[in-house]
């Protein structure tokens, strides 16, 4: 068995953007997935280093079920946060979930968004309050992308 | 001729060079020595909050120049390896392969070995432990305060005394974080009850200069110590190389990968393969001291004695994590100004079935990063870091060390290379059943009294047998004359001048930290071995 060839039957090559996205869509996914972490839009230096990230740590196609979700992130920026919630339980490998961390990764060391990850001490309600809230959230973002988890790995890539 | 050739530049080869050059014995150092080309200097000699809100570069150490130190997948061994101590592993996998399923053996073949990375912990074996072993704390005291007096030790005089006798040389303890402060008040208003259980919790004993020392800075606070050596505060094995360098009587010889050792009539011959150019050197010394850890002196010593397919024992410590919820430090704003060393170190005595110890670091968890701990969360990344930035202050992090002691079923053999490629070390490690029940109630029980302090236990997170990073046992003392094991003096048996000076010959592992003792034992070696060159011991 060697590397398979055009002429061998039923063998289709990628197309280069199957293989690897192009910056343009990188970019696109770090302000997706940055806005998502901190709620904002990320300093430019965040996309360009999660570019530069996405090249080293995945330099080959993703599956096939790990490009359709990250396509549909990125037609629906909405989603990354349920999906994310799903992710964690139901594929948490996977190469959305991967991505998500990497991009927390760039931001937390990134002058502009250290804050938004240092530590904080809240007064006791405000910290229970924070624990109440960001729990609901995080169960209602769970049951919703448990949902869409199925949907987005069968859409078009 | 030089009198002694030393093989390795680790915690044990340079403890048993500074003993021998003390004693005036000319010394030649072989070594690997992997430096940091990458890393070094890239990190600001600046606190750790400061460099996060200010240094734009500061992805590139965090994160990696390659993302290297992003990790995926669960916790594994070495994860307090960051990018700029990596290079403490870099090369062994391909130039000392191991095979070993199911346990993770990690090996360096860096300048200071793996002690590039250690965590600093000083804690001196007791006199049962050391008489069980064949050598006793009247013998070994000597050392343990020599070395002591050589790297820095700073501790207190509190609960932990009786396990741990204090050094003539030891500097004050460093100032806990507020983490370490709550535990402690805790610990203290219970102390009688916990103490009457067996229960005992006290500021750790660690090679960390709290005040100026031969040359290095008092810990400057920067809590980057899993990141840099700022001051040098932190003792690494290559301070003393560097002092050594500086001695007539020393030379180092990096850059070479020692194959072999043949015994002859005027002492000893040490065969070397250049890392760059390949080429065969061979040295010559009256004696010879092996210290090239556990499982490079495994290997050097069983392809010279033509001991292929021949199983050694080995132990090593088994290692828990136990991430937890610090009740008490709710709401409470934890101090900047901190370590990132263990804060606190805890012992339970335990009785039956046997008596025996079992060990726990407490860590505070800021300077490692809070995304790690988001990948660790099976919650959505957006409310996880919400959630951990206010709760990272309550996190208190344990690490559990057990004791462990050589079975049939713990060993490592040397197997030839396949087609001329190198020979591979076998290691196979299967604790039994009882061994990991044992382990499993006495890490209950440790949990029990840290609940009682307010740690709630988040979760149990072993990471894999080997993953304590401490090996030792291959070539263990032995008042048994039997061959492939060592005498008192640390002499390798069925040899005449050859001694090991590093985790091979302690027979088996108490739950403490293992460098400070393998420095103490190196030193007591080198003590032996100028005495025998001066009275001319072989001839």
């Amino acid at each position: 068995m060697g590397t398979p060839t055009t002429s061998d039957v039923g063998y289709i090559p990628p197309a280069v953007s199957e293989v690897m996205p192009d910056d343009s869509v990188l970019e696109a996914e770090a302000r997706i997935f940055a806005r998502y972490l901190v709620g904002r839009t990320p300093a430019p230096e965040v996309a360009l280093r999660y570019r530069d990230a996405s090249r080293a740590l995945w330099p080959a196609a993703p599956a096939p079920g790990d490009a359709r979700r990250l396509a549909f992130v990125r037609r629906h920026p909405w989603s990354v946060g349920p999906l994310d919630a799903a992710a964690a339980l139901l594929d948490p490998t996977g190469q959305l979930r991967s991505k998500v961390l990497v991009t927390a990764a760039i931001l937390e060391t990134t002058t502009a968004h250290a804050d938004d990850f240092l530590p904080r001490t809240l007064p006791l309600p405000a910290l229970f309050l924070r624990l109440a809230v960001s729990g609901a959230a995080a169960v209602a973002a769970a049951v919703l992308g448990a949902l869409l988890w199925p949907l987005a790995g069968r859409s078009r890539p | 001729m030089n009198d002694v050739i030393v093989v390795g530049s680790g915690p044990g080869g340079t403890s048993a060079a500074a003993r021998l050059v003390e004693s005036g014995r000319r010394v030649l150092m072989l070594d690997f020595g992997n430096r940091d080309d990458r890393y070094k200097g890239l990190v600001p000699e600046r606190p750790f909050l400061e460099l996060r809100q200010s240094d734009p570069q500061q992805h590139r150490y965090f994160l990696g120049e390659h993302f290297e130190g992003i990790p995926f997948g669960g916790v594994r061994v070495g994860a307090q390896l960051t990018p700029p101590r990596a290079y403490a592993l870099a090369d062994a996998a391909e130039r000392l392969p191991i095979e070993a399923p199911g346990f993770a053996a990690s090996a360096s073949l860096a300048r200071g070995g793996l002690g590039v990375a250690w965590g600093a912990g000083v804690f001196p074996f007791s006199d049962d432990e050391l008489r069980s072993m064949g050598v006793d704390l009247a013998t070994m005291q000597p050392h343990y305060d020599a070395v002591a007096a050589r790297i820095g030790v700073s501790g207190a005089q509190d609960d932990l005394l009786r396990f741990y006798p204090p050094s003539p040389s030891m500097m004050p303890a460093l100032d806990a974080d507020t983490t370490g402060d709550v535990v402690l008040a805790g610990y203290e208003r219970r102390s009688k009850a916990l103490n009457a259980e067996g229960f005992f919790l006290g500021r750790p004993r660690i090679a960390v200069t709290s005040q100026p020392f031969r040359g290095r800075a008092a810990y400057p606070y920067h809590d980057l110590d899993f990141w840099a050596d700022p001051g040098r505060s932190i003792y690494r094995p290559q301070w003393t190389l560097d002092e050594l360098e500086r001695e007539p009587g020393f030379s180092y010889r990096p850059r070479l990968l020692v194959e072999r050792f043949v015994e002859h009539a005027g002492g000893v011959r040490v065969e070397a393969t250049h890392a760059d150019s390949g080429a065969r050197e061979v040295h010559e010394a009256r004696a010879l001291v092996l210290a090239a850890g556990t499982f490079g002196t495994a290997r050097l010593v069983l392809r010279s004695l033509e001991r292929y397919e021949t199983p050694v024992p080995l132990v090593s410590n088994p290692y828990t994590y136990v991430p937890t919820l610090n009740l008490r430090m709710l709401g409470r704003e934890a101090r900047d100004r901190r370590s990132s060393q263990g804060q606190l170190t805890a012992l339970l005595v335990r009785e039956q079935p046997q008596r025996r110890l079992v060990q726990a670091q407490v860590f505070s968890y800021r300077s490692l990063l809070t995304f790690k701990l988001m990948k660790e969360l099976p919650l959505a990344a957006g409310h996880s870091r919400r959630i951990l930035q206010v709760l990272m202050s309550c996190f208190t992090i344990l690490g559990i060390h057990h004791e462990d002691r050589p079975t049939p079923a713990k060993t490592c053999t040397l197997r030839r290379g396949a087609a001329g490629g190198p020979d591979v070390l076998h290691i196979d490690y299967r604790p039994s059943a009882a061994e990991e029940r044992t382990q499993h109630d006495d890490e209950r029980a440790l949990l029990g009294h840290f609940r009682r302090l307010g740690c709630l236990p988040l979760k149990r997170i072993r990471p894999g047998h080997g993953s304590s990073i401490h090996y030792a046992g291959t070539f263990p003392i032995s008042a048994d004359a039997r061959p492939l094991t060592c005498d008192r003096d640390g002499r390798l048996r069925e040899t005449r001048a050859v001694y090991l000076a590093d985790g091979s010959v302690f027979p088996w592992l108490p739950p403490k930290g293992l460098t400070f003792n393998i420095m103490a034992n190196a030193d007591r070696v080198g003590a032996i071995v100028a005495e025998h060159l001066r009275w001319r011991r072989w001839q």
